[in-house]
C-alpha cells in the first residue's frame, strides 16, 4: 500500500490540529449544526402525492463468475442467484412528487466483459430539492456471480449468490440468506443478518447502532464490530475471531477451533461464550468490575505475577483469570469494561 | 511487487539485514513511491529524533501496541484502499462520473487529513518503541544492569498512557474539526445515529477515566480506555469517509435527498 503523502502530513498533522476552545465534546457541536442544517433543508409540506413509478428493465449477458455491482442512493436492492449466465436488473424509480422528477433520476448501467455496473444517477444540474425519487433494484445474477453492493438510504437482501458478497448500507438493513461467500456486511444503523456463510477466507459484518446476527457460519476469520448494538453468532465454527462492542453484548454460540485464536473486547455488555464439546482452550479473561463464571471445569493457572497483582487488588479493577480447559489448544482473550464474562457448556 | 510497509520502515531506519537492504534499494531506486514512502519515513524519523526520548518499561509499549495492532493494520489497509482510489481518480482527471470532475479537489484533503491524523497516532506510538529499544543499551551501559523499581515502572506505565491518551484524542479532535466542517453531506438521521454512539463511546470513555483515577494500576481500566479512544476514532473515521462518499460526484446530492424521502415518509 502506499501511504507516502499521508505519512508526510502525518509529520505536521498532530501539531497542526488546533485545540478547541473549550473542552465540551466536539461531537456535539458537530451534530448540533448538523441538525441546524437539517432544519434549513427540511419538509416544504410538498410532494405527497399519489406515487408515480418509471420501469426499467434490462438483460445482459454477464457469465456464469461475472462481477456485478449495484450502487443506489435510496431504495431497496434484491440481489438473487439464478441460473444460466445472464443478469437480469429490475428497477422501479418512484416519486410521490411530480412525474417529471423521474426523468431526473437515471439507471446507469455499465457493461463491459464479465462484469456489469450498476447505479442511480441523479441530474445534479437541476434543483436537487425538488428531486425526490428513490429506486428499487431486484436483480437475478448467475449464481456464481460476484456481487458488491451498496446503499445510502435502503435494505440490502441477498439470497442465494455463491459468489463473493460484499454489501453495504448507511441506514438499512443488510440481509444475506444461502450466500455462504459473504466477506463485508456493513451498516450504520441498520441490522446485519447473514446465515448460511462458508468462507475459506474472512467475513467482516458491523453496524454502528444496529445488531449484528450470524447463523449458520463457518469461515476462517470472523470480525464482527458495533458501538452500540449486540453481536450475536450462533451455530458458527472459526479459526479466528475479533468482536468489538462498547455497549453492546456479545454471544457466540458454537465450536472453536484447535488453535484458534478468539479475542473480544467489549466495554459494558456481556460476553458470552456458549461452546459445544470444546477439545480446550486456554482463557485469559479480565473485567473491571463485571463478574467472570464458566461452566466449564476450568484449571485455574497463570503467571505468578497476575496471582500476585490479583492477591494485591481485590475488588473491582482487578478481576482476571488465566485458566485452561481440556488441552488449552485454542486462545480465548476476553476483556470488559463493566459486562460479565461468561463460558456456558452447550 | 512492492515490499511490505514493515520492511520499508526497517529499511528506513536502517535495521534491516545487509542482503535484504541491497534488495530493498535496488527495489527503492526504481520505484518513485516506494522511494518516496522511504524519503517520507526517514523525515519522520528526523523529525522526532529532537523529541524527548523516555525509556518505558518494554511491557508498558507491548501493552498499548499490542492495543492498537489490530486497529492499526485495519485502518492503514482502509486508508491507502481509500487514498489509492483517490490517487487514481486525480491521476485520470475524472471519478466515477461527469458529475464528479467538480467534486474531487473537495474531499480528498479531508480524507487524506483524516488518515494523516490517525496515522499521526500510529507513527507516534510506532517509533518510539523502536527509539526507546535503541536507546535501552546506552542506558544499560550507563547504568549496568540496573533495574528500575516498581515504582517507577508503574509511572512510567501512567505516563505512557497519558502520552497515549494525548495521541488518540488529539487524532479524535481532528476528525471532529474534519466532520464538523463538512457537517452538510450527512442526512439527519445518519447524523444523529453517529451522535447517540458517539455519546455511547464518550461515556464509555468517561468511566474509563473515573476507573482509572480510582485505581491508576487496573489494566483492565487502561485497556479499556484505549479500546475506547480507538473505537472512537473508527467511528470519527468511518464518519469522514461516509461524507467523502456522499461529495464524491453523483452522490453529492444523495444526503439531501435521503433526508427529502425520509421526511416525506417514504
Amino acid at each position: 500500500m502506499r501511504l507516502t503523502p499521508l505519512l508526510l502530513l502525518a509529520v505536521f498533522a498532530a501539531g497542526a490540529v488546533p485545540a478547541p476552545a473549550q473542552d465540551a465534546p466536539q461531537h456535539i457541536v458537530v451534530v448540533q449544526q448538523i441538525a441546524r442544517a437539517a432544519r434549513t433543508a427540511a419538509y416544504q409540506g410538498r410532494d405527497r402525492g399519489p406515487e408515480q413509478t418509471d420501469r426499467f428493465s434490462r438483460k445482459l449477458k454477464l457469465g456464469r463468475d461475472g462481477r456485478v455491482s449495484v450502487s443506489n442512493i435510496s431504495g431497496e436492492i434484491v440481489v438473487t442467484g439464478g441460473s444460466g449466465d445472464e443478469i437480469s436488473i429490475d428497477a422501479v424509480k418512484r416519486t410521490r412528487g411530480d412525474q417529471s422528477q423521474l426523468a431526473n433520476v437515471r439507471i446507469s448501467v455499465d457493461d463491459r466483459a464479465g462484469r456489469v455496473d450498476v447505479r442511480t444517477d441523479y441530474d445534479m444540474s437541476r434543483s436537487t430539492r425538488n428531486n425526490n425519487v428513490s429506486v428499487d433494484y431486484t436483480v437475478t445474477v448467475p449464481a456464481g456471480a460476484s456481487v458488491e453492493l451498496k446503499s445510502v438510504s435502503g435494505s440490502i437482501k441477498v439470497t442465494g449468490v455463491r459468489g463473493a458478497v460484499r454489501a453495504e448500507s448507511v441506514s438499512g438493513d443488510v440481509t444475506t440468506t444461502d450466500t455462504p461467500k459473504v466477506e463485508l456486511a456493513k451498516s450504520v444503523s441498520g441490522d446485519v443478518t447473514l446465515s448460511g456463510i462458508q468462507i475459506e477466507g474472512d467475513l467482516s459484518a458491523s453496524s454502528v447502532s444496529g445488531a449484528v446476527r450470524a447463523k449458520g457460519v463457518k469461515a476462517h476469520s470472523l470480525d464482527l464490530g458495533s458501538v452500540s448494538g449486540d453481536l450475536t453468532v450462533s451455530d458458527v465454527t472459526c479459526d479466528r475471531l475479533n468482536a468489538k462492542s462498547v455497549s453492546g453484548a456479545f454471544e457466540y454460540s458454537g465450536n472453536i477451533a484447535r488453535g484458534g485464536v478468539y479475542d473480544v473486547n467489549l466495554h459494558s455488555g456481556t460476553a458470552r461464550f456458549v461452546l459445544a464439546n470444546p477439545t480446550g482452550f486456554e482463557l485469559t479473561a479480565n473485567t473491571f468490575s463485571g463478574n467472570i463464571r464458566s461452566d466449564l471445569p476450568l484449571t485455574i493457572g497463570g503467571d505468578q505475577d497476575r496471582a500476585r497483582d490479583n492477591r494485591t487488588h481485590r475488588g473491582p479493577g482487578n478481576r482476571a483469570i488465566r485458566a485452561t480447559f481440556g488441552d488449552g489448544s485454542a486462545t480465548l482473550t476476553v476483556h470488559t469494561f463493566s459486562g460479565d464474562i461468561v463460558i456456558a457448556k452447550r | 511487487m512492492h515490499p511490505n510497509d514493515e520492511t520499508l520502515n526497517a529499511y528506513a531506519d536502517g535495521s534491516l539485514p545487509a542482503n535484504e537492504a541491497a534488495e530493498i534499494e535496488r527495489h527503492v531506486a526504481s520505484c518513485v513511491s516506494c522511494r518516496q514512502l522511504v524519503d517520507d519515513l526517514r523525515e519522520i524519523l528526523r523529525a522526532t529524533a529532537d523529541l524527548d526520548l523516555q525509556d518505558p518499561p518494554a511491557r508498558a509499549w507491548m501493552r498499548i501496541e499490542r492495543a492498537i495492532q489490530l486497529e492499526q493494520e485495519g485502518a492503514r489497509a482502509e486508508g491507502a484502499r481509500a487514498f489509492q482510489a483517490s490517487e487514481r481518480d486525480i491521476a485520470s482527471g475524472h471519478g466515477h462520473g461527469p458529475a464528479k470532475a467538480g467534486h474531487d479537489g473537495m474531499w480528498l484533503p479531508w480524507l487524506a487529513a483524516a488518515a494523516a491524523l490517525v496515522l499521526a497516532t500510529f507513527v507516534g506510538l510506532r517509533y518510539a518503541p523502536g527509539r526507546s529499544q535503541l536507546a535501552a543499551p546506552a542506558s544499560q551501559a550507563r547504568d549496568g544492569a540496573a533495574q528500575a523499581s516498581a515504582g517507577d515502572a508503574a509511572q512510567s506505565v501512567e505516563n505512557e498512557l497519558r502520552q497515549a491518551e494525548a495521541h488518540y484524542e488529539n487524532a479524535i479532535k481532528g476528525l471532529e474539526q474534519i466532520a464538523n466542517a463538512e457537517q452538510n453531506a450527512l442526512d439527519p438521521r445518519t447524523a444523529a445515529t453517529l451522535q447517540k454512539n458517539l455519546a455511547v463511546i464518550d461515556q464509555a470513555i468517561n468511566e474509563s477515566r473515573a476507573a482509572i483515577r480510582s485505581q491508576p494500576a487496573s489494566e483492565p481500566a487502561q485497556q479499556s480506555l484505549i479500546e475506547n479512544f480507538k473505537t472512537k476514532i473508527a467511528l470519527l473515521q468511518d464518519t469522514v469517509a461516509l461524507i467523502n462518499e456522499m461529495r464524491k460526484g453523483n452522490e453529492a446530492g444523495a444526503a439531501r435527498i435521503v433526508s427529502g424521502l425520509k421526511q416525506k415518509g417514504n
